[in-house]
């Protein structure tokens, strides 16, 4: 059985917050993890409790996005939701790692340096 | 000022400090141990460098986010759009901008953390430049607003009505000379029945009085021991000899405030004697104590009771009474607030689908018609419980009769017979009213 993925997107990357995206990434996934379809939609404002709706509307059972409030955070999980937050990086990595499992919340995946 | 970036390289700002050494100075020990937010960021908005401040309130430590773009460290809600830099660093590149984008600016926001917490911040943004007037990187000065956004919604708070809503005459009577009530020192004695506000009331005269940012404290006279009663309400004053400290009672505990006394004819008549001489003396003697104490406190008191049949019955001193009732509000059950029960209900509705994220719109005319024509005996603290319970159990945009408690249910064939067809508009306000089986009297 197949699942939804929503990654809330800021241009190419994942959107840094999740209360403030205005665009989304839907991808369905079939049960051998093969993408299906792939859908990106313009939502008409930024608004965490908006997007929550549009998550369970859809049918998502994961979401992968940046920094996210604990209430929308606890509220998505106790609809059981996998929730990826804290995620810093391309939109297309992130899920690219996930279909691998290979991702974690709170993962960044920019090219650190040596700067501090 | 011109403040152009040629005028800025001739001034040459830090040509006399470089003179003492501070270009070569330790600028990121300096930083670090600033008592506010600092991040060094480059001309691509990469984070370089977060001082302690900082790592405590992003969570994140500087060198696990070195090289990372600052909006997915800061999370700022004024990253994602305008970010305040990044048209500077394209200024700096380009040709100047006729606004000088380079110039420092502060702006508020909110940041989300890596603990899920959202932090209420102020960012300034300081370009770095060169001598030549390149701009090298930015500094991100960010200042935790929590204590003063905490600060600013009690002050807020402070000013309102607070929950009290009502829009028949008698309320809108009430939320209209509630400020010059409140703003008086007079004694207030609140009247109504059970589940009508008064709690509310009373604490909305508190916050709107100059007394709002002391103390509020409620008493509740429940029947324990009168010695007992003594001490919970006045205090009991240190023993010598015996080790034993001074207690505070209710009233010592509301010093420059307001005292909520919640149920006044439950107090036995002999602390209603010592209250009364409180009243008249603003001073009160500790239990065990000798020396009297003075005491600024506003007394607000309630009773759900007739007063005046209290007195007469004698639970309630006659001269307490009169010292009490210079200011009397009185709040009227739901019953005699006609127009207000369709305007209660709606208003409960909107709190209670907002608290349980649910789309329900409103009631269906079948369900307003058994909601209009119930009395609600428990006022408005039962129809606020009933909204609760109807958009807890509702699953639609409307909430409908099966909704309900089935105590309003079986009021169907009484209320059919008076209310509108179920195809009509809702019933008009103030229209005669089915009383249930439970009514008083």
């Amino acid at each position: 059985m197949g699942k939804n993925i929503l990654v809330t997107l800021y241009r190419s990357e994942v959107s840094p917050r999740f209360d403030l995206a205005t665009e989304v990434l839907l991808v369905t996934i079939d049960a051998d993890g093969r993408e299906v379809r792939r859908q990106e939609l313009v939502l008409a404002h930024a608004s965490a409790d908006d997007l929550c709706d549009l998550i369970l509307d859809r049918e998502v059972a994961v979401l992968i996005t940046g920094g996210m409030e604990e209430e929308h955070y606890h509220y998505l999980r106790w609809k059981r939701l996998e929730v990826l937050d804290r995620v810093a990086g391309l939109a297309a990595e992130a899920l690219t790692r996930y279909l691998r499992g290979e991702l974690e919340s709170g993962d960044i995946l920019f090219p650190r340096g040596e700067h501090a | 000022m011109d403040n152009t970036l040629a005028s800025r390289i001739s001034q040459a700002p830090f040509a006399g400090l470089a003179a003492t050494g501070l270009d070569r100075a330790d600028l990121p020990r300096i930083l670090r141990e600033l008592p506010f937010g600092v991040a060094v960021v480059d001309r691509d908005r990469r984070t370089l460098f977060m001082n302690k401040v900082l790592e405590r309130l992003t969570g994140y430590q500087s060198d696990e986010v070195a090289g990372v773009p600052c909006r997915h460290v800061l999370r700022g809600s004024f990253c994602l759009h305008a970010c305040p830099r990044l048209a500077c660093a394209k200024g700096a590149k380009g040709a100047p901008a006729p606004a000088d984008p380079c110039a420092a600016e502060s702006r508020e926001g909110t940041l989300i953390n890596r603990h899920r917490r959202k932090v209420h911040v102020r960012l300034t943004s300081v370009p770095v430049l060169d001598a030549r007037g390149e701009h090298l990187c930015t500094l991100d000065v960010i200042e935790d607003l929590t204590a003063l956004k905490e600060l600013e919604a009690r002050l807020t708070r402070t000013a309102g009505p607070g929950a009290i809503v009502g829009r028949c005459s008698a309320m809108e009577h009430l939320l209209r000379i509630l400020p010059a009530v409140a703003g008086s020192d007079a004694t207030v004695l609140l009247t109504g029945e059970s589940g009508t506000g008064k709690d509310l009331l009373a604490e909305a005269l508190h916050r709107a009085s100059p007394r709002a940012r002391e103390s509020f404290v409620r008493v509740n006279a429940t029947p324990m021991p009168e010695a007992l009663l003594d001490v919970e309400l006045f205090g009991q004053a240190g023993v010598a000899g015996e080790n034993s400290s001074p207690r505070p009672g209710k009233f010592q505990l509301a010093q420059n405030g307001t005292l909520y006394l919640s149920e006044i004819a439950d107090m036995p008549l002999a602390q209603q004697g010592r209250l009364l001489r409180l009243l008249d003396e603003k001073a009160v003697v500790p239990a065990g104590g000798e020396r009297p104490m003075r005491l600024n406190v506003r007394v607000v008191a309630a009773t759900g009771r007739d007063p005046e049949a209290l007195v007469k019955a004698g639970l309630l001193r006659e001269d307490l009474f009169h010292r009490l009732n210079a200011v009397r509000l009185h709040l009227p059950p739901v019953r005699e607030r006609g127009e207000d029960v369709q305007f209660l209900l709606t208003h409960f509705l909107g709190i209670y689908a907002a608290k349980f994220r649910k789309q329900v719109l409103g009631f269906s005319e079948a369900a307003l018609a058994l909601l209009s024509a119930y009395d609600y005996p428990g006022n408005v603290r039962e129809l606020r419980n009933m909204v609760e319970y109807a958009a807890m159990v509702c699953a639609g945009d409307q909430i409908l009769p099966e909704h309900l408690p089935p105590h309003v249910r079986a009021l169907q064939p009484l209320a059919a017979s008076s209310a509108p067809p179920a195809d009509t508009t809702a019933p008009k306000h103030g229209t005669a009213r089915v009383k249930s089986a439970r009514k008083k009297g």
